[in-house]
């Protein structure tokens, strides 16, 4: 659904986005994470047409976004990391008037602006001054605003930046509703342990550049880290020690205050060979944990943190 | 002893008044390119000023002798045509340099964090003002040498010169603090121009003019005594308003042995008056800064009144509005959604539709009254009173064209609102037109003031009929280019004052300082038709000739073949001016799509 072919951004000497490659599947929710100033809301809006690249392409739906603007306009929603607002304008204008600008019937407006307020909650601010909500709710207007021409593409830059934390589990929950109805959702955030629980695909960008694109379970191989399993038994814990050492397919087992933590040579999935070899062995599991990868680390590992 | 200078200096101290915040803005100012450009332009426009003053008293054609007999008349008139230039050029960029000084530190929201620092509002109020000040004195002391040299001539005393760079400066103070002022409440640049603009007018020009007019009422209608019977009022006011100050001071190096009765005038005092009018208004800006800077950081909203708030609910002013509470009537968008939506704002922002409403009726209340007294004189069928009219209602128009163009977007920049809209659907040429017929929409009272005024006098049988049609013509391009050339300027900065600056800017360089220029070349040259073929696209030339043409008591009821029109170099009859309306309005029309073709290619770039 998107695609990007080496695309480059440049300002001036200042290279903001460079050779970037990109593939978004149809129905993904795609995050984008990267540190400030890594070119991800250049990237961004050179997808919705408003930066024009330097060089490469960008396709959304198989659309040329510097040779098809208008209909990439139609097909993506894009929420920028600021709310743009109309002085004196009420919350149902706001909407009817960018539906309107999308070439909306007059006729078909209000039923599609009363549906995104339902979808986004907001109906009892329905007559409010734009101006006059708070950031939260004009968070969640600006994603209304996204949904009133129902696109394909979602492309949301920090949605959730100074929300807070009722707010971003609503906005997750939506996001998430979102994805069921079969949008394609690219959005980039900071808050990474909320991208980890909402995203198929993650890409991670550093000074313009990719420096993965993929899964979560992709980036464990990507970075030579090893599987490890975290296990406690309820008795004799030097007999358990024994037993793991023994295993071929296991590395390193280590014994971390009550903890054995148990390192395996290959992502495969140990927990069972651990668990099985322990009650053969006659030892009671009390507790058994593949460790998991976290988004943090991983980006910590995969960016130097150097800003441009 | 020592203890009381100290006090004294600590209390006194200039760095003390003006806190850090002076400095700041003085490494600010002097990273920015514009500053040098408004110095670089002021020494061109003062050095043509005062060129073709020279040129037009010492007349180079004529002999040495005349020549050398007129050195000091010309100095006298030179000195006064600087003076005048500083004072008009000084208020106008005190105006405007001030015009962001406290929004933009609400816009950035600096001003609270001001607030958390040991820096009082006074100290933010007189920080702004000094530092700008200074910039204004280094103008003024641009000229310096100018007055110096023009002095070798003879005839104008050093204390003429002192007292007019006094009352000039003393009334920069001023309008600079009374634009900022205006600026703690009004985000908007141009709306604090246009506030302070008309509130100076207002204050030192039409208010003391009434008065005037009341008390000299029995002495226009014949019935009562001599102007010099009037001394006191006259006294009052030379020292109340700058621009009777500056002219009766010019008047007495001009005449120094003036008859009696003329009002008695001393410049320490007008100067001593309006610097204490001044410090009043800067102890009223520093506290409002900080009642508006509180609110700031208790996160109230920015840029709202109070009469707003309490409109959304909000009681007093530092309680939050109610955002939930239905307020008005929600509009449905009709048509383009574009020109829906720049319709709704009103005509100047800052001013709410009830105030709009009211300022129209006060305007034509006003105009009727005008009518009513040039009827009861005689005069409504003489065309001088049409001229003045129909230039009036013209510049009116092109001042609102030029402002709500060159906002159009740059407002739409300034509130973020801009890349949302390109990331519609909407093509930009429908982005464009929708702006610019909303643009001509909002200035459409004004044309129907000059529609109406034409109109019913062709009815009446003062104006010829023909006048529509050529009014027509000049209307067309003036239209076309100011909105086009105000959406080119507005698609190019970011900020609504550089917007409208440089719009206001095109006009004055096409009309003010080419035809200058020219007539400065065309008097060395000899060659009068170079000004003159400039002079004919003024507008508000156009609108003269035009009017003075066709109407009055004779030219009105006159046939076609026979009306005469008095542009600069003789009469013209009906085809010729037809003919030279036809080729400018041509001429702006084409290069008004020009600068709309060149708006429409930079709607996407600089946008962030």
């Amino acid at each position: 659904m998107i695609k990007t072919k080496n695309l480059s951004k440049d300002y001036g000497s200042l290279t903001a986005v460079a050779n970037l490659n990109l593939t978004i599947q149809q129905g993904d929710i795609f995050g984008f994470i990267g540190p400030n100033g890594a070119g991800k809301t250049t990237t961004m809006r050179i997808l919705v047409t408003l930066l024009e690249p330097t060089h490469g392409t960008a396709f959304i739906d198989g659309l040329d976004v510097r040779k098809k603007g208008k209909k990439v306009r139609k097909l993506v929603g894009y929420m920028p990391d600021f709310m743009g607002v109309y002085d004196d304008l009420k919350v149902f204008e706001y909407l009817e008037f960018f539906a309107a600008a999308f070439a909306i019937e007059r006729k078909k407006r209000k039923s599609i602006v009363d549906g995104v307020l339902e979808l986004t909650d907001l109906q009892s601010k329905r007559s409010a001054t734009v101006d006059s909500l708070s950031r939260g709710m004009q968070q969640r207007l600006g994603l209304a605003r996204v949904l009133i021409h129902d696109p394909k593409v979602l492309i949301l830059d920090e949605p959730a930046s100074g929300l807070d934390p009722r707010a971003r589990i609503e906005i997750r929950e939506l996001l998430r509703e979102l994805k069921r109805m079969g949008k394609t959702i690219m959005i980039s955030s900071h808050i990474l342990s909320e991208l980890e629980e909402i995203c198929d695909h993650v890409g991670i960008i550093e000074h313009g550049r990719m420096v993965f694109s993929g899964t979560l379970e992709e980036i464990r191989p990507r970075l030579g880290i090893e599987s490890k399993v975290r296990v406690q038994v309820a008795n004799n814990q030097d007999k358990a020690v024994e037993l793991l050492s023994a295993l071929p397919q296991i590395r390193q087992v280590q014994v971390i205050d009550d903890y054995i933590s148990v390192t395996f040579g290959d992502d495969q999935e140990g927990d069972g060979i651990i668990a099985r070899t322990l009650v053969n062995g006659g030892l009671d599991v009390t507790f058994l944990q593949p460790e998991q990868l976290k988004l943090d680390d991983a980006f910590l590992q995969l960016t130097k943190g150097i800003v441009h | 002893m020592n203890t009381a200078l100290t006090s004294f200096w600590k209390l006194f101290n200039p760095a003390r008044l003006t806190g850090p915040l002076f400095g700041k803005e003085l490494r600010v100012s002097a990273r920015r390119k514009r500053n040098y450009l408004l110095r670089f332009m002021y020494v061109i426009l003062l050095t043509v000023f005062v060129v073709i003053v020279w040129l037009s008293v010492v007349e180079p054609q004529v002999s040495t002798t005349f020549q050398k007999s007129r050195m000091a008349v010309a100095g006298k008139i030179i000195i006064s045509t600087i003076v005048g230039f500083q004072f008009a050029a000084t208020q106008l960029i005190a105006i405007v340099m001030l015009s962001t000084s406290i929004s933009d530190e609400i816009y950035n929201r600096t001003l609270g964090l001001l607030m958390t620092t040991p820096i009082n509002g006074f100290q933010i109020v007189m920080g702004k003002v000094c530092s700008k000040l200074l910039q204004l004195i280094l103008l003024l002391a641009i000229s310096l040498p100018l007055l110096a040299i023009v002095r070798v001539f003879g005839g104008v005393a050093w204390g003429y010169v002192l007292s007019s760079l006094c009352i000039t400066l003393t009334a920069a103070i001023f309008t600079g603090t009374l634009s900022l002022f205006f600026s703690i409440n009004n985000r908007r640049a141009y709306v604090v121009i246009i506030k302070t603009t008309v509130t100076v007018g207002f204050l030192f020009g039409l208010l003391p003019t009434i008065i005037g007019g009341v008390l000299m009422a029995p002495m226009i209608f014949g019935r009562g005594p001599q102007m010099g019977s009037y001394p006191v009022f006259w006294h009052v006011l030379s020292h109340f308003s700058p621009f009777y100050a500056i002219s009766r001071n010019t008047a007495g190096l001009m005449s120094p042995g003036l008859p009696a009765g003329v009002a008695w005038f001393y410049w320490p005092l007008h100067c001593a008056f309006m610097l204490g009018l001044s410090v009043l208004l800067m102890a009223l800006c520093a506290g409002i800064v900080r009642k508006v800077a509180l609110r700031q950081v208790v996160g109230q909203l920015e840029h709202t009144s109070k009469r707003k708030r309490r409109r959304r609910g909000g009681k007093s002013s530092l309680e939050p509005a109610q955002s939930e509470d239905a307020v008005g009537v929600v509009r449905r968008v009709r048509g383009s959604p574009v020109l829906w939506k720049d319709l709704r704002a009103p005509l100047i922002r800052g001013v709410e539709g009830r105030n709009s409403l009211i300022g129209l009726v006060v305007t034509i209340v006003a105009l009727l009254a005008t009518y009513a007294v040039w009827a009861h004189e005689g005069y409504l069928d003489e065309n001088f009173t049409h001229i003045s009219y129909t230039v009036v209602f013209v510049s009116i128009a092109m001042i609102f064209h030029i402002v709500l163009s060159a906002s159009s977007i740059t407002v739409e920049k300034e509130s973020r609102a801009w890349p949302i809209l390109l990331a519609t659907s909407m093509d930009d040429w429908r982005i464009l037109s929708g702006k610019a017929v909303a643009v001509f929409r909002r200035c459409l009272p004004v044309w129907l003031l000059l529609a109406g005024h034409v109109v019913v006098f062709v009815l009446v049988g003062y104006i010829h009929v023909i006048a529509m049609v050529h009014l027509s013509m000049l209307v067309i391009w003036l239209v076309v280019f100011l909105t086009c050339s105000g959406l080119y300027f507005s698609s190019r900065f970011r900020r609504t004052t550089s917007a409208v600056v440089t719009a206001f800017g095109l006009a004055f360089v096409l009309w003010v300082i080419v035809p200058s220029v020219l007539g400065l070349i065309g008097a060395v040259s000899r060659n009068k038709y170079i000004a003159q073929s400039c002079v004919f696209a003024n507008p508000a030339v156009q609108a003269g000739v035009i009017i003075s043409g066709a109407s009055g008591r004779y030219n009105a009821r006159a046939d076609l073949g026979s009306l005469r029109y008095n542009w600069l170099d003789g009469n013209l009859d009906i085809g010729s001016t037809t003919a030279v309306l036809a080729i400018s309005m041509l001429v702006y029309v084409f290069f008004g799509f020009l600068f709309a073709w060149r708006a429409k290619c930079r709607f996407r770039r600089n946008i962030f």
